[in-house]
């Protein structure tokens, strides 16, 4: 269908939608302080609800027609202008809203939206309140554009404009020092990872001569993923394997999932936005966009998983000794991206995206009510909101805060029927299926189970940690004065915690397992049905591998029931773990101090100091580059740029300077004898060319005579004659009885002497210069 | 008193070189030269002849008072350069010009020998004359400090110019001896070529453009003299010095 | 030598057209007083003139007298124009060295 004429306002539909935001970020970042609180929020809240209402009337309306046609994968694609065209290179500012995007669309702007009203409340006493949210509008502007993308470089305008939002965002309060180095950091890390983004790019351009989605998807393009590349591996896991570090970067993950943590220093709302539900999850949904690449090459499907798998074991390990309620959930937010990268690498994109999906709804809501609860610890007095050893038993002053974030932790714990047990499950259940005999080529039939486990101990470590949070903050006696004059939020920030809550409980039911006897009504919504016609069920099988293999193993009704009650059997033993040590009657007691003190005190520092991965980066990369900075500001900047370079040509140039200001001085008369040398030289020169000859050359049996009178003095009325025979005479035509008199003269070499002269008569010097030249030819 | 002198004795001598021109018409092929259209056209060369091509060349008289003006005008333009006395400066010019007058005379243009007289001579060199009385201050520095390598370089330019030029310039010839030595034609009002009359015609036939634009120039001449020459303010003049510098 | 003192002819003239234009140049050159530097210039329209004037009538052709009429007609503009100047400026800073009329410099 084509969409080319669905407009609104003249902009194609689909640019409303990032539009929208942007132009609330115009003006709030443009007349924001002179505007007053209430209008820059409003301005902020009514792009992003407007945003939404856009994306929601499209995606169930236009799009759903399209999806019930079979045309969910195309969807609507528009093209806003052309934005650059060199070469073979043609890039359009387009937009595709397929059943992928549509799902991310919504997140985007539902949570968003619910984000922006709770912080009205949360950032009320903020000095630059419509520059925060100027911020916020330009990063779900950027966002959307991510989203919407219809090509890589488009995306990568998204990419880059949520880093820049992600950074001044977390740098929102520059004047404390480490919060701007927390800022700085983020950016950096990011352009690590962004500088492989645009790598893959590249090789992907180079082989495939074009970056439009719709056009990469294309089986003739398909072809070039796998010519060979770097030692037999197949292009399209070079590539992969480049966009995924970039996805690394955004998507915090192992190696360089560093920055987030540090990211909690911007405001909650931004933590829960950008650093949980949704900016990191580009990396994951970059990831399913790219299916169709990424299911060319085992290789990079298994470095995916695997990286996925270490970033949530790592990360989840390093949650247990945090104190820092934002912290934690920071770890959290990385171990969660890790679930959703074995997802993708596993092909289970539908899995991947529902897990983003809930995630946002419950790690939204934990921030929120994180957000919430520090709002209460301020006010009642504390310095540190954030430390969770000075909480405890807030569920008596903060009651919806409460009940909103134990339905989130239930959720995120993977308990029956919060929406954190459908998506974990999918995803545990598809790492399961991908062994034995379904495991596609190039796969170790035994790496499901690794993945599998893995991600079981994950899920351990997950529900521990954050039910330790729990009860560390909720139950219990209140351990600080602070603690217990703590009071509930204003409804603006309430109301969000209720919504995302509804949220977290609800979407689980979006994907239900695929369970034979579980027959749905037609009605009901089904995330992997919708997502299918945006992502690709099989192997990509170019007649190299085979018949096409599907990606997902298909497991039997009991492997399904037994898995769920696996899944949900760790998630209890962690939360009755988490309440033995800190929830039960009289916890935490002196326990666990002495486990840490004991046993597990080289694991606990291990975990408190982030398994040293800040020291060993400073160590490895931070100094030595500080190193080579040093010496190449030594050398090259201080000594070849700066004393070289600048001083020294502005050296020359002040010598140049100097010269020339003896002549350029503004006296007439130095300009005068400027011009009285010139005329002087000119005479020399001309003097210098005034010597006068003539060239000659055999051409067939005739002589070919050129005359040179000489340049300079000889005037336009000189007049020539030759003398060829040699007698001293000017001579005359044989046969027509004319002088010579041409410059260019042709005469029969026998006519000739040896001897040549030509006679030069200027008429107005009255003078004949002679020029005789010897004939002399080699072949004669 | 020596100066008038030197004046008067110009004076006399151009009036014996318009006296002792006039015996040519007797002797020169009378080809009326402005009646020979394009002389390039009709160029040929001809015998070298030594006599025919000489402005003067049987009379002995003509070449001194050649010699003398042209030492006349040469030392007034020297007088220029050297006097540090403006009125002394002024006088050498006016000598100058009468020199170069006296000069025109002998190439047959008397009606330019006589606008050259009354209006350098004559109106410029008085209004020179003016502004010096009104300047009445003496120069301070008469010439240029300049470095001494530039001076010598600015000096060697000068003269190998001068050399040069004069290696060139006083080997020419006409390309058309004929016409070049024609006389002017002797008609009953007296001289055809240089005259008013065929300076007239030719200035209203070809040059009548240049000859109105140069009435407009002069117009303008007149009001930018008098707009950049008037006080900027009234009662300026009374205000003595304006300081350097001051912006108004 | 002879030939050269009586045999005078168009080079002489040109010769001494050079000469004064060159002695111009020098007054223009070297002189710091804005009224001698006038002077020079109108020594050089004057060489200028002559040069006219000998080649008129070497080519026998009356344009060079018109023309030297209307080169006249310039200098004489020219000179009431530059005298103008040299009183206004000498009015305000009762100096004429072009050395010292520095104001518009940089």
């Amino acid at each position: 269908m084509d969409y080319s004429q669905f407009k609104f306002l003249g902009l194609p539909m689909l640019a409303w939608i990032p539009l929208f935001p942007l132009l609330g970020a115009l003006v709030n970042l443009t007349l924001g302080r002179r505007l007053g609180k209430t209008a820059a929020h409003t301005v902020a809240i009514a792009a992003v609800v407007a945003s939404f209402g856009m994306s929601a009337w499209l995606v169930f309306g236009e799009l759903w027609k399209a999806y019930k046609a079979g045309a969910g994968g195309t969807g609507i694609e528009q093209v806003v202008y052309t934005w650059i065209e060199v070469g073979q290179l043609k890039i359009e500012l387009a937009f595709h809203l397929d059943t992928l995007s549509g799902v991310m669309i919504l997140i985007i702007t539902g949570i968003g939206s619910l984000i922006h009203i709770y912080s009205t409340g949360y950032m009320a006493h903020d000095p630059r309140y419509s520059t925060f949210f100027g911020y916020l509008n330009l990063f779900t502007g950027a966002m959307l554009i991510l989203v919407l993308g219809s090509s890589l470089p488009v995306m990568f305008i998204g990419w880059e404009g949520v880093g820049l939002c992600s950074y001044l965002l977390i740098g929102f309060w520059y004047e404390r020092e480490d919060y701007a180095t927390a800022g700085r950091k983020a950016f950096i890390v990011n352009r690590i990872g962004d500088f492989c983004f645009l790598l893959g790019m590249f090789l992907l351009f180079w082989a495939t001569k074009t970056l439009d989605f719709g056009q990469l998807k294309q089986a003739s393009v398909g072809a070039a993923y796998v010519q060979p590349f770097w030692g037999g591996e197949r292009l399209a896991a070079a590539a992969a394997i480049f966009l995924f570090i970039g996805a690394c970067g955004k998507s915090a993950q192992l190696p360089l999932f560093v920055w987030l943590p540090d990211a909690m220093a911007g405001p909650t709302p931004v933590s829960a936005l950008i650093h949980a539900a949704t900016m990191v999850t580009a990396g994951v949904y970059m990831v399913c966009r790219l299916a169709f690449l990424y299911s060319a090459s085992t290789t990079a499907m298994i470095v995916v998983c695997t990286i996925g798998m270490l970033t949530a074991l790592v990360a989840a390990f390093m949650a247990f000794a945090q104190t820092d309620l934002k912290k934690v959930l920071a770890y959290s937010t990385v171990s969660q991206l890790g679930f959703m990268f074995v997802a993708a690498g596993t092909g289970n994109w539908t899995a991947a995206i529902f897990h983003l999906m809930t995630h946002a709804f419950f790690k939204a809501c934990l921030f929120l009510g994180a957000g919430s609860v520090m709002h209460g610890m301020e006010h009642g007095g504390s310095t540190t909101p954030g430390d969770i050893m000075t909480m405890g038993g807030l569920r008596k002053h903060m009651p919806i805060t409460w009940i909103t974030f134990l339905i989130s932790c239930l959720a995120i714990a993977g308990i029956f029927p919060f929406s954190g047990f459908f998506s974990k499950d999918e995803i545990l259940g598809g790492a399961y299926s991908i062994v034995g005999s379904a495991a596609p080529p190039g796969w170790p039939a035994w790496y499901g189970y690794v993945l599998w486990g893995g991600l079981l101990v994950a899920a351990l470590g997950t529900a521990f940690y954050m039910w330790r949070l729990y009860f560390l903050v909720w139950h219990g006696p209140e351990r600080s004065e602070a603690a217990k004059h703590a009071h509930e939020s204003p409804p603006s920030m309430t109301m969000p915690l209720v919504i995302l809550a509804l949220g977290a409980t609800l979407t689980g039911f979006l994907g239900l397992p695929h369970l034979s006897w579980l027959k749905l009504p037609s009605w009901w919504p089904s995330l992997s049905s919708w997502l299918a016609p945006s992502t690709v069920q099989t192997w990509y099988n170019p007649g190299v591998d085979g018949p096409a293999q599907p990606l997902l193993g298909h497991s039997s009704d009991n492997t399904i029931l037994i898995l769920m009650v696996v899944a949900l059997g760790i998630g209890l033993l962690g939360i009755g773990l988490a309440w033995v040590f800190y929830g039960a009657p009289g916890k935490p007691s002196g326990t666990v101090e002495r486990l840490v003190d004991g046993p597990l005190h080289g694991a606990y520092e291990a975990s408190k100091a982030k398994l040293w991965f800040d020291e060993v980066y400073d160590f490895l990369i931070v100094r030595p580059f500080r190193l080579v900075a040093r010496a190449l500001f030594e050398i090259v900047d201080r000594f070849i740029i700066d004393t070289i370079a600048v001083n020294g040509s502005a050296m020359v140039v002040g010598l140049f300077g100097r010269v020339s200001r003896w002549f350029q001085n503004g006296q007439v008369q130095r300009y005068l004898a400027g011009l009285v040398l010139g005329a002087a030289a000119v005479f020399l020169v001309a003097d210098c060319k005034t010597k006068p000859t003539f060239d000659y050359e055999m051409v067939g049996d005739r002589l070919h005579l050129t005359a040179r009178p000489g340049a300079g003095l000889v005037s336009a009325t000189t007049k020539l004659r030759w003398d060829i025979d040699g007698d001293g005479k000017a001579d005359v035509d044989p046969n027509t009885g004319a002088v010579y008199d041409t410059p260019d003269l042709y005469v029969l070499y026998g006519d000739t002497g040896a001897k040549v002269t030509l006679f030069i008569d200027d008429p107005v010097t009255r003078t004949t210069k002679t020029v005789t030249r010897l004939i002399e030819l080699e072949d004669k | 008193m020596m100066r008038l002198l030197i004046l008067i004795t110009s004076a006399f001598l151009a009036w014996g070189a318009v006296d002792a021109m006039a015996p040519q018409a007797a002797y020169a092929d009378p080809i009326p030269a402005q009646q020979g259209g394009n002389p390039r056209a009709r160029v040929n060369i001809v015998k070298k002849s030594p006599h025919l091509d000489r402005v003067e060349s049987r009379d002995k008289g003509m070449a001194l008072l050649f010699w003398l003006f042209a030492a006349m005008t040469v030392g007034g333009a020297l007088f220029v350069v050297t006097r540090r006395n403006l009125i002394a400066a002024v006088m050498g010019m006016v000598g100058s010009f009468l020199g170069i007058s006296a000069i025109y005379m002998m190439l047959y243009a008397h009606f330019l020998s006589v606008v050259q007289m009354l209006v350098y001579a004559g109106a410029i060199m008085v209004l020179f004359v003016f502004v010096v009385m009104i300047l009445n201050r003496p120069e301070d520095e008469p010439v240029a400090p300049s470095g001494r390598a530039g001076q010598v370089i600015g000096g060697l330019a000068i003269l190998y110019l001068v050399g040069r030029l004069v290696m060139l310039l006083w080997k020419v010839q006409p390309p058309d001896p004929i016409k070049a030595l024609a006389a002017p034609v002797a008609t009953p009002e007296g001289h055809e070529w240089g005259t008013v009359k065929a300076v007239g015609t030719d200035l209203f036939n070809g040059g009548l453009f240049p000859f109105e634009a140069i009435s407009i120039l002069l117009l303008v001449a007149v009001v930018g003299a008098i707009a950049i020459a008037r006080p900027l303010h009234a009662g300026q003049d009374n205000e003595g010095d304006i300081p350097e510098g001051e912006g108004h | 030598m002879g030939n050269i003192l009586f045999n005078v002819g168009y080079g002489h003239f040109l010769v001494l057209a050079a000469v004064l234009f060159l002695i111009g140049v020098g007054a223009v050159l070297v002189r710091r007083n804005a009224l001698i530097i006038l002077m020079g210039v109108e020594l050089m329209l004057n060489a200028a003139n002559m040069t006219l004037l000998t080649f008129s009538r070497m080519w026998g052709d009356l344009s060079g007298h018109t023309f030297a009429l209307i080169v006249i007609a310039v200098a004489a503009a020219e000179a009431s124009v530059g005298l103008a100047i040299v009183v206004a400026v000498f009015r305000g800073r009762r100096n004429v060295d072009v050395d010292k009329l520095t104001t518009l410099r940089h």
